[in-house]
């Protein structure tokens, strides 16, 4: 079953790929939260008490619940809801999202030896989600579509340090410590900050400083 | 000690809070440059400092803490002078006062700190302190600077992250991130899995040292931030993550790996220093220009790192002299930005007449930073060059001195250009009022900067060469 869930955390970066609605974004990313607390589920029992209350809170109630709604507040704050114009068609891209996802699943099965308790399932799908997200962030033109390309990335790095939670935890705290990063100072204070003094929340705005 | 130099800080921050008095923050900003540099004094002196579990000295971070310990005490002296002038609410030099005592608090940590998942929160932590700092005179190009900064390192930041985790993998038994116990270990790990998990963490902490390709936020961020704030930036921070790295490096040192790590650093380096070529030629901004400088000298860090042997003596006086030089010329470019208020350099001309003083600590700092000789860099750069040659890289050699000639025209260019000339007539009014905003706080720093740069390139004292001995056996 962890695999099904796995496999789905996987196929939710092509859906990604091909839509441009950032409402529809946004509700992704709370399923994106569960997946991950499903897929955290199955690591409960090698880990402390603590440490599996700290992944419930971090993935149900940080990753589901708190980040989607800053989102979509901010998002009903600055009424925009479409991307506007995004660089390459969304065939294009759900082509090279499934590309790169297949790359994921050939080069863990089939290329690397696996150590630890990482299956090459985990790995491929948290690095081609880390991929798909880091290439979505340079073809979105809108702050809040690189701010969800941002948090996708750091789903998949999530997912990565799952597959080592059973051995090393404090990593997976780590990780928790950067979700609350982008939570309290991208969105809280940037995103807000920007839209007071441009009005409106392209990147093209953001390009007055260059040589 | 430690706990001192990683207490005092917070206290200060503290009173600061309850007293709410501006001559008190400034007290208290000037007691943590003072209290901090005494500390490192012990710290760096003395062996009998106790290691906590978390944070330490060893050979290596000591010559890097008394870098910061000293820029930063200057660059609190030179602020005496610079926050007179600020015209806004006592609130928000308030925070400019905190948040500078948390950037440096965070980057002392990250210094000190023996585990690599500190370092990294560490890091994580200048950010968040730095890009208030960046932001702090709210423009609109302020915004988008801090902006960049904030989202280009958050995936720097992430990216190391995921080398952590990788790191983590290739050890196979063995749980901790503790340095120590990775050097110990570091042969039994998964070469594979290592290059991996170095090609991620250099691509992270690289984008905070600002090596290119992931050097984009570095000219905007050195730019729009206060000067003050813009030296701990280029002659600090840079460092922090650079130690990170070096940390990184000898592990993959011991684990036998390192033909990969060195063509990558090599590789990175060359590119930042191609980068500053192409860029610095055709600058308008002379704070931009500063902080492509910044990249090359990084750059030029990253290239010793990589030759390895005598290469790293070079690195760690580069280390010394580039902090030195580049904190005195981003101070001077502060007093050059209050007397003509723009940083446009068509602007600005007859910077010689304008204040004698300023020029002639522009025209060092540019002379110290372009490695004349007797300055700290020649010596770095002389031997960098030379190791090249004895390794037959002579290719290499011609490629190095090429792109280093193109940078030096172009900065000298700039550089000469706003220091001699005609002052026009508008800006003659300008100038007399805006003189008067310069104190003698505002100068001497960089007289001392300037004097240890090129004193330091033709004797350095026992005490300092011991110290710059250990760190080279250390890295």
């Amino acid at each position: 079953m962890e695999k099904a869930f796995i496999i789905l955390f996987g196929l939710t970066m092509l859906y990604f790929a091909s839509t441009s609605r950032i409402i529809s974004h946004i509700r992704l990313l709370v399923g994106q939260g569960i997946l991950l607390f499903l897929i955290a589920c199955y690591s409960f029992g090698h880990l402390s008490l603590l440490d599996s209350m700290f992944l419930t809170a971090e993935t149900l109630i940080a990753k589901t619940i708190i980040i989607p709604w800053f989102l979509y507040k901010v998002l009903r704050r600055t009424r925009s809801n479409r991307d506007v114009s995004p660089t390459i068609p969304h065939f294009y891209c759900l082509l090279i999202s499934s590309l790169v996802l297949l790359a994921g699943f050939l080069v863990a099965n089939y290329w690397i030896t696996p150590l630890k308790m990482i299956s090459p399932l985990h790995f491929g799908v948290a690095f081609a989600t880390i991929i798909i997200s880091l290439w979505l962030i340079t073809i979105k033109h809108h702050i809040i579509s690189n701010v969800i390309g941002f948090i996708t990335m750091e789903n998949g790095i999530f997912l990565l340090s799952l597959s080592i939670a059973k051995e090393m935890p404090i990593l997976v705290n780590l990780g928790v410590l950067l979700d609350v990063f982008i939570a309290v100072y991208i969105l809280g204070l940037f995103v807000n900050v920007i839209n007071k003094e441009f009005n409106d929340l392209d990147v093209s705005h953001l390009s007055e400083l260059k040589d | 000690m430690i706990a001192t130099i990683l207490i005092f800080p917070l206290i200060s921050i503290i009173l600061m809070a309850i007293f709410k008095n501006k001559k008190f923050d400034n007290l208290m900003l000037n007691a943590c440059g003072i209290v901090h540099f005494i500390c490192t004094l012990f710290l760096v002196f003395t062996n009998n400092c106790a290691n906590t579990s978390y944070f330490g000295v060893d050979d290596t971070n000591k010559i890097f803490l008394l870098i910061l310990s000293f820029v930063f005490m200057l660059v609190v002296f030179y602020n005496n002078g610079y926050v007179k002038n600020f015209k806004l609410p006592q609130e928000q030099i308030r925070n400019y006062c905190f948040m500078t005592i948390i950037f440096v608090l965070s980057m002392t940590g990250t210094l000190l700190s023996t585990n690599l998942g500190i370092s990294w929160i560490l890091i994580e932590a200048t950010t968040l302190s730095s890009a208030y700092l960046i932001y702090f005179n709210k423009t609109k190009n302020a915004i988008e600077a801090a902006w960049k900064y904030v989202f280009i390192c958050s995936i720097g930041i992430a990216l190391a992250f995921v080398g952590i985790i990788l790191l983590n993998i290739s050890t196979e038994s063995i749980n901790s991130l503790n340095f120590n116990v990775l050097y110990t270990h570091a042969a039994t790990f998964n070469p594979f899995w290592l290059k991996l998990a170095f090609t991620f963490m250099l691509f992270g902490f690289g984008a905070k040292m600002g090596l290119a390709p992931i050097h984009f936020w570095l000219p905007d961020a050195h730019s729009e931030s206060p000067s003050p704030i813009s030296a701990l930036l280029s002659a600090t921070l840079l460092n922090s993550a650079f130690l990170v790295i070096i940390r990184i490096f000898k592990i993959m040192e011991i684990a036998h790996v390192t033909d990969y790590a060195r063509l990558m650093l090599l590789i990175m380096g060359f590119v930042s220093i191609f980068v500053t070529a192409v860029f610095i030629y055709h600058i308008k901004n002379y704070k931009r220009m500063l902080a492509y400088s910044s990249i090359e000298n990084m750059g030029i860090l990253a290239i010793g790192t990589a030759l390895g042997g005598s290469a790293i003596l070079a690195v760690v006086l580069h280390l010394i002299g580039h902090s030195l030089a580049k904190a005195s010329f981003f101070l001077t470019s502060g007093n050059v930005l209050e007397l003509f208020e723009t940083k446009r350099i068509k602007s600005i001309k007859g910077l010689s007449i304008a204040d004698g003083k300023t020029a002639w600590l522009w025209i060092l700092s540019f002379l110290a930073i372009c490695a004349f000789p007797t300055s700290l860099l020649f010596v770095s750069e002389f031997i960098i060059i030379k190791n090249m040659i004895m390794n037959e890289q002579y290719i290499l050699c011609v490629i190095f001195v090429l792109l280093l000639t193109i940078i030096i025209y172009g900065m000298g260019k700039v550089v000469m250009k706003m220091a001699y000339g005609e002052l026009s007539e508008d800006k003659k009014e300008l100038v007399e009022l805006n003189r008067e905003k310069l104190s003698a706080w505002m100068y001497i720093p960089q007289i001392i900067l300037i004097l240890l740069v090129f004193i330091l390139g033709v004797y350095i004292p026992p005490f300092l060469s011991e110290i710059i001995n250990k760190a080279v056996i250390g890295f």
